[in-house]
């Protein structure tokens, strides 16, 4: 049976061209992503890494609702000139709490992964609240509403470290319980800031330089 | 719209494909307003007027979804209803279905803009659109598999016609990866954590992120490509042989690419390099479906003519080769090394999506709509000015993203004497505004275009219906 | 048909009016190697030339507020590759032009396509003065124009002087327009690839 006949019988037969496609689509998948998927390497913790705190998850959260890695990246290769400007280069074992991870696509600020410890609480609200205070030429949009606004705006905090703790997180139902008085009068503000100073101390190789 | 006079000998169905391309043209001005908007906000941060919902970082998703979801699902759907009836001589399979999946889909859009906007998102990529909609779009997905695969079984030509191999390619693969890719624990109706976290989430979102361009922007389009253009020129495609090859090698490749997404990133070494090889290798295919095309209009320059409809297909097979070139040259470590978080990305992304996508589906829509109504086309020759728009809007989005990207990527690794990085990244992003200023304007030129279209077709079906048109073996 | 030798008078002419320079190239089949050395080489040596002594003068301004100033063999060596790369792009077009003739059913003469390069990229040389002020953003502006101009004289010009019909000459120009976008853009990969291997101007550690 020639080439041209073996196809003619795929193009004569729905069923088959659909388990075709769905077949040959699938081999990619299987051989790259899924063993990255199961590899123990990249699930397991740095020594420093721990779970978010339930004010660091509120502002990692905020983090995401404000679309923050639109613009800013959280992966520093492992090149020269990157580990001179931001700091020791990512490692995996630093995100297996990240859920889902923040590495990002485009650095239209600069990358974040190592900002923790860098900027005092202080600048982070002033910057915050308008860049351009602290950086005339920013291009980055203002967020004064998150100094205004109680953190855990939606209630949800207690049921978000549940559902972490069914993935494997290992909060502790002393945690979950007390997720929300940990909340109590704190603003969207002061739980971005607790992410963000959190960010880059899951390294193994000591503080951000 | 069908004339309840003509009788019930099967015809066409063609009122959800009508719908269809006018959600599609009304999504392609929004989404692309909105594209201009955030490209503005990159100048004018102010413009945000400090409201949450107006914020740029809110609005992206909004843009991506609304050319992705809203303008390219709807054309995508549309001209697969449109054309899978014609290459198998039969009437749509269950067309209530085909209007529900049409009418859902836009609502789809809709609710997810809206939930953008409110702050629901997962930060995925093209993935953004929380749970309950992510269920919602699965839904949707079997229903618009049934309708295209039931109308396939129900054939009257013996064998499946290319075009159909990759609108099948399109609903398989993008039902596997957007189920894959959206795994997460609800938390609560608006939010959700993903089932998978950092370096293995990373992988999983660009193995889907990839292939969403791969299946949706590229393989469903060619599908378009590989109906209207045979009818355009009135000739089949060029090599039915290498129609073959490219497809099942297209469909085979494209699925490793993803992790050049992640290059020098902290994923496994041999993740990349695989991911770099297979989108080199990935040129083939991408490029020989390319040559297939031009080669078949070659053969037809007659039916060129003045046509507005030919010059914007021929043009998206020009973008078309430079976008798949581009991507694999992107690929490439040594390249990506400079090309990584910067506008150098951006511009590629934008001249596959407007010197292709867009381009392709306008040409499409200058041939389809008419003959859908049974009409010439209002204005020829606004149709040609919107030719000349669209390659000038395209082409003036694209240089200043290849100098922008180029001078962030190189600059930011550029060294002093004493090993300290030259130059700040503010001081970087302090002489991007003009670059960004030159976009704006394309994007502007473009949007302008687009608004073009919608006039031209609406005009041209305005009071009328659509014709009555029958498989040829009912006919006879 | 005549053979004949282009000079600067068709230069000139084409600034002022194209369509008489491509009417008049149709009648022609101009020598290649005289045309290269009266047409092409003067014309690809201009951008080079600009570049050297506006590297030279105002350093390489990239965007961010330092100027990058060069060491003079290093501008040198940048303007020899310039001209280099400009040379192969005008052979090479030509090359894939003539290629593309049989079947768009062109002219066939390796001289015409030559010609026909040689004036189309004519805009492209004469806006790269503005490479004696190396600041990014006004050259980006002044590629644009020059681009469209080159673009315009592409489109009118390869019907006429190839002697083929507006159809198939929308088609060739947007086949030639489609090698270009691809050509260029392989020149930025390679360009980036060869930076980090050291070899191109030294703003690496």
């Amino acid at each position: 049976m020639s080439a041209a006949d073996i196809h003619h019988r795929l193009e004569k037969n729905a069923g088959l061209l659909i388990f075709g496609i769905l077949f040959v689509s699938a081999i990619g998948g299987l051989v790259q992503v899924l063993p990255s998927v199961l590899q123990e390497s990249l699930s397991t913790p740095t020594a420093n890494a721990r779970p978010y705190t339930a004010l660091e998850l509120e502002g990692r959260d905020l983090y995401i609702r404000e679309g923050c890695s639109t613009c800013h990246s959280q992966q520093i290769r492992p090149l020269l000139a990157e580990v001179a400007r931001y700091g020791a280069h990512s490692e995996a074992g630093e995100f297996v709490y990240d859920r889902p991870f923040l590495w990002g696509s485009k650095r239209t600020g600069p990358d974040l992964h190592r900002v923790g410890g860098r900027y005092s609480d202080a600048w982070h609200r002033v910057h915050l609240i308008n860049p351009r205070t602290v950086v005339p030429n920013s291009i980055m949009p203002a967020y004064p509403w998150l100094d205004t606004r109680p953190a855990d705006g939606r209630g949800d905090i207690e049921a978000r470290l549940r559902t972490l703790q069914k993935l494997g997180h290992p909060y502790s139902d002393a945690d979950v319980a007390g997720a929300a008085a940990a909340l109590e009068g704190r603003t969207e503000m002061d739980a971005l800031i607790a992410y963000l100073q959190v960010l880059g101390t899951f390294s193994d190789k000591g503080a951000s330089e | 719209m069908q004339d309840a006079n003509i009788p019930a000998g099967e015809s066409y169905f063609d009122g959800a494909v009508l719908f269809l391309v006018m959600a599609a043209i009304g999504w392609s001005v929004a989404g692309m307003a909105a594209g201009v908007y955030v490209a503005a906000e990159l100048i004018w941060p102010g413009l945000d007027f400090g409201q949450a919902w107006l914020s740029f970082g809110r609005l992206r998703p909004l843009h991506t979804n609304g050319v992705i979801f809203g303008f390219g699902v709807s054309a995508l759907m549309g001209t697969a209803f449109y054309s899978v009836q014609r290459t198998c001589h039969v009437r749509l399979f269950a067309p209530g279905l085909a209007w529900f999946c049409a009418v859902a889909w836009q609502l789809i859009v809709i609710v997810g803009g809206l939930s953008l906007l409110a702050g629901f998102n997962t930060s995925k990529e093209y993935a953004e659109l929380e749970w309950p909609i992510d269920v919602a779009i699965a839904a949707i997905w079997v229903c618009f598999a049934i309708v295209f695969f039931g109308t396939i079984a129900r054939r009257r030509v013996q064998l499946i016609y290319v075009s159909n191999w990759f609108f099948g390619g399109l609903i398989i693969v993008i039902a596997m990866l957007h189920i894959v890719n959206s795994l997460a624990l609800p938390v609560s109706m608006t939010r959700s954590y993903s089932i998978y976290a950092g370096a293995q989430d990373a992988i999983v979102q660009w193995w889907y992120g990839h292939n969403a361009v791969g299946f949706l922007l590229t393989g469903g389009f060619l599908g378009m490509l590989y109906y209207f253009l045979p009818k355009q020129a009135d000739r089949p495609i060029w090599s039915y042989k290498l129609s073959i090859v490219a497809f099942w090698a297209f469909t085979y490749s494209y699925i490793w690419a993803g992790p050049h997404h992640l290059h020098y990133n902290s994923i496994p070494e041999w993740v990349q390099t695989l991911g770099m090889l297979m989108s080199i290798i990935l040129l083939a295919p991408s490029w020989a479906t390319m040559i297939n095309a031009i080669m078949t209009v070659s053969g037809a320059a007659e039916k060129v003519r003045s046509d507005p409809a030919m010059k914007f297909i021929v043009l998206a097979l020009a973008f078309y080769g430079l976008a798949t070139f581009e991507g694999s040259m992107l690929a490439i470590k040594s390249v990506n090394v400079i090309s990584h978080f910067t506008d150098w990305t951006v511009g590629h992304v934008h001249s596959g999506a407007l010197g292709w996508n867009a381009m392709i589906t306008f040409g499409t829509f200058y041939y389809l709509v008419p003959r859908l109504v049974g009409r010439e086309l209002y204005s020829v020759r606004l149709a040609n000015l919107h030719f000349w728009m669209a390659l000038a809007g395209t082409m003036l989005y694209i240089l200043p993203m290849w100098a922008s990207g180029i001078s962030q990527g190189v600059l930011w690794l550029t060294l002093d004497d004493l090993g300290e990085p030259m130059f700040s990244f503010k001081d970087i992003m302090a002489s991007m505004p003009p670059y960004y200023l030159i976009r704006f304007v394309a994007g502007a030129i473009f949007l302008a275009g687009g608004v073009l279209l919608a006039w031209n077709l609406i005009m041209t079906i305005r009071g009328h219906k659509i014709v009555v048109a029958r498989p040829p073996e009912v006919r006879a | 048909m005549q053979t004949g030798k282009v000079d600067s008078s068709f230069l000139v002419q084409l600034l002022l009016r194209p369509e008489a320079v491509f009417e008049k190239l149709a009648t022609f089949r101009p020598e290649p190697v005289d045309l290269i050395m009266k047409s092409v080489v003067w014309l690809a040596l201009l951008p080079p030339v600009f570049a050297y002594f506006g590297g030279k003068w105002f350093g390489w301004r990239l965007g961010a507020d330092k100027p990058l100033y060069f060491p003079d063999y290093e501008l040198k060596a940048i303007s020899a590759a310039y001209f280099g790369i400009l040379v192969f792009g005008y052979l090479s077009t030509a090359v894939v032009s003539r290629w593309m003739a049989t079947t768009y059913g062109a002219r066939r003469s390796f001289g015409i396509h030559l010609a026909l390069v040689c004036f189309v990229g004519a805009p492209l040389m004469l806006v790269s003065c503005l490479h004696l002020y190396p600041d990014v953003l006004i050259n980006a502006i002044g590629l644009v124009f020059g681009l469209l101009w080159s673009a315009y004289l592409l489109f009118r010009g390869i019907p006429v002087a190839l002697q083929i019909d507006a159809q198939h000459g929308m088609l060739m120009a947007s086949s030639i327009v489609a090698w270009l976008m691809v050509g260029f853009v392989s020149l930025l990969g390679i360009t980036v690839v060869l930076w980090q291997r050291g070899i191109g101007p030294a703003i690496w550690a």
